[in-house]
């Protein structure tokens, strides 16, 4: 359990740029995730973290100590790779025990530590089969298992989960928010899947297609309080309006061209939020509420018309289009049984949020 | 349905006849013929007169064992040599951009679009007296008076090696080629060396393509008689020259019998043998 701190890291690969200038501190002994689209570097900075690429400038360092230089099978810091990348001619109790006979430590050991962790991962009646004769998340199970149990300071998980189907991800999740918990090993997980990194991260960092990072926090810190349109968009679902802030009023508004003025909680006032600043709002979908009447009690509505519904079990979405032809997304929740008054497409409704749900953010 | 379980089933079989039948006659059922030709004893007019062992026991003399072990000798030496030069080259090709590795396969298969007795001929012109081989050691230096290479050991070894060097590099590179890199940064991840990785995942790995290699060379080695001959002269005699010198074509029959079972034996050994270097490597 160390943290880990990057400092300035720059890379370039052959095609191009990849960071520029990457500066992050990992707390130790937390789950941390680093979310951002494809291609946007997230992985090359796992594999300068995992010491298998070396970088062009900036510094790493691991508690501390400056591992920058250290190469990869002198650092404590072990990877589990996307596709696993088990040794094919190696049994699962001989993968698991690669570390361990690296080490030189006495066989009885290295039989009690790989049994022991095996057991663990539930996989008790296959430790002496071949690999390739077990199932994804078996294998999934026995890579983790590998790197693990050389006990590293730092574990680095890249996409690990892609391959698996969605309710087996979704267990492995749990799972591996057990094993972070019971281990307190720093966990490093990387993903292009915001619903993995939400669930499993005690602190996240988003990354831009540029390779920036965009903003870090909690998981809820990310969600509710977007620090960029880009992260709003990525995070979840999420409808915006433009327009320009109005602080005249007693009440601060944002004047939406075609659709009239909508008022603003400003919790603190932040140097670009000028009279008649280009700004943006951002209202999560299940903030919204639609109605066919006006509600009351509502610090904001607009009157829109429903173009789809969408039935999804636990909610439903609604898309509505505004007479500007800016189009919303709605959620419901379906909490009893017809308890929704009939809305039907092409109906007139009401859409209603609170200003308090609305991020302001600059454009 | 019916249509798939033809495709599975019949017509690979239908396309694999041709080569079966073309094998069972001119393969299997010669090989037939010189073993039972080395086991049964004729009449001076060619008749059938009965069964003997005579022949086979005939040649378990020191000469003829001798020849046996210098051919198995030779064979594996030149496997030996070929592995050791085709390991770092098929590395290389199967390490480096699509392009290069083209080109580099390009260049292994030239030789054979040559005529064979092309390549002993312009061999001879390298390591004859007044060859090209002679001529630069002289010239850098490093001898005075020119040696005779021709008709020696070390002529039959250098055409030998370069001959069957193809074979060995090929299915290693095919092997080392499909390679999962991720292989090797997970090892590096795990704390071994480059060397660690090298003896315990990457020359495991490539062990089929080695093995292939290795009887690819050795076996037609242990028979091969047209290099040893016209390199090497007639100083040393293998079991090629040795089979070929016979003109009464039973006995013949009978040396190789007895050539091909050890070659057979011997190949089970080295099968073992290279197992057995996997294994204490992987545990180096």
């Amino acid at each position: 359990m160390q943290e880990i701190e990057l400092k300035n890291i720059k890379k370039s690969l052959t095609e191009g740029t990849i960071l520029s200038g990457i500066s992050l501190q990992i707390p130790a002994g937390k789950f941390f995730a680093l979310l951002g689209p494809s291609g946007c570097g997230k992985t090359t900075l796992l594999r300068l973290i995992a010491g298998l690429e070396s970088v062009d400038e900036g510094t790493i360092l691991l508690g501390g100590r400056d591992i920058t230089n250290l190469p990869i099978h002198r650092r404590p810091i072990n990877i589990v790779f996307q596709n696993y990348a088990l040794f094919p001619h190696l049994n699962v109790f001989d993968n698991v025990a690669y570390s361990l006979k690296i080490k030189k430590i006495p066989k009885e050991i290295i039989e009690q530590k790989v049994i022991k962790i095996l057991e663990s991962f539930g996989l008790e009646n296959h430790i002496y089969k071949p690999t390739t004769r077990l199932s994804g998340g078996q294998q999934q199970r026995v890579a983790l298992a590998r790197a693990i149990v050389n006990e590293p300071a730092v574990l680095l998980l890249d996409e690990p989960l892609a391959a698996l189907d969605f309710t087996l991800r979704e267990r492995m999740l749990i799972e591996l928010i057990e094993l972070q918990d019971t281990l307190k090993t720093t966990f490093i997980y990387v993903t292009h899947d915001q619903f993995e990194a939400l669930t499993v991260a005690d602190q996240m960092a988003i990354m831009n297609h540029q390779g920036h990072i965009e903003q870090i926090g909690t998981p809820k810190e990310i969600y509710e309080f977007p620090a960029s349109s880009f992260v709003a968009k990525f995070v979840g679902s999420t409808n915006t309006l433009q327009g320009t802030l109005q602080k005249t009023s007693p009440d601060p508004q944002i004047l939406v061209p075609d659709l009239g003025a909508f008022s603003l909680f400003i919790p603190e006032y932040k140097e670009w939020m000028q009279e008649g600043a280009d700004i943006l709002i951002s209202i999560r979908p299940e903030k919204m509420f639609i109605s066919k009447q006006e509600l009351p009690n509502f610090s904001n509505r607009v009157k829109a018309s429903v173009e789809a519904i969408v039935y999804h079990g636990r909610s439903t979405q609604y898309n509505v289009v505004l007479h500007n032809k800016l189009k919303l997304q709605v959620f419901e929740q379906n909490e009893e049984h017809f308890t929704q008054e009939d809305i039907d497409y092409d109906n007139e409704v009401f859409i209603h949020w609170q200003k308090e749900s609305a991020v302001i953010l600059e454009r | 349905m019916k249509p798939t379980s033809l495709r599975s089933h019949e017509i690979p079989f239908a396309l694999g006849a041709p080569s079966l039948i073309w094998q069972v006659l001119f393969l299997y059922l010669p090989m037939l013929l010189i073993v039972c030709t080395s086991v049964l004893s004729f009449s001076a007019a060619g008749k059938i007169e009965g069964f003997t062992l005579e022949k086979i026991f005939a040649f378990f003399t020191p000469t003829y064992l001798e020849v046996i072990s210098s051919s198995l000798l030779l064979g594996l030496s030149n496997a030996l040599l070929c592995l050791g030069i085709a390991y770092p080259l098929a590395y290389f090709m199967a390490s480096c951009g699509k392009r290069c590795k083209n080109f580099l396969l390009f260049l292994l298969i030239i030789p054979f679009w040559t005529n064979f007795l092309l390549h002993v001929y312009a061999w001879f012109f390298v390591l004859e007296k007044e060859g090209f081989l002679n001529h630069l050691l002289q010239t850098l230096g490093i001898l005075s008076t020119p040696i005779p290479f021709m008709n020696t050991l070390f002529a039959t070894m250098i055409m030998m090696v370069y001959y069957y060097l193809p074979f060995m590099v090929l299915p290693i590179y095919s092997s080392l080629e499909k390679f999962d890199a991720r292989l090797v940064e997970a090892s590096l991840d795990l704390g071994a060396t480059r060397a660690q990785t090298f003896r315990r995942i990457v020359f495991p790995l490539s062990m089929p393509g080695v093995r292939a290699g290795f009887f690819l060379v050795y076996i037609p080695s242990f028979g091969e008689f047209a290099i040893p001959e016209l390199m090497g002269g007639d100083k040393q005699v293998f079991v090629g020259s040795d089979i070929l010198g016979d003109d009464t074509g039973s006995l013949g029959a009978a040396f190789a019998v007895v050539a091909c079972s050890i070659l057979l034996l011997s190949c089970f050994a080295i099968h073992l043998g290279l197992h057995k270097v996997t294994h204490a490597l992987q545990k180096s």
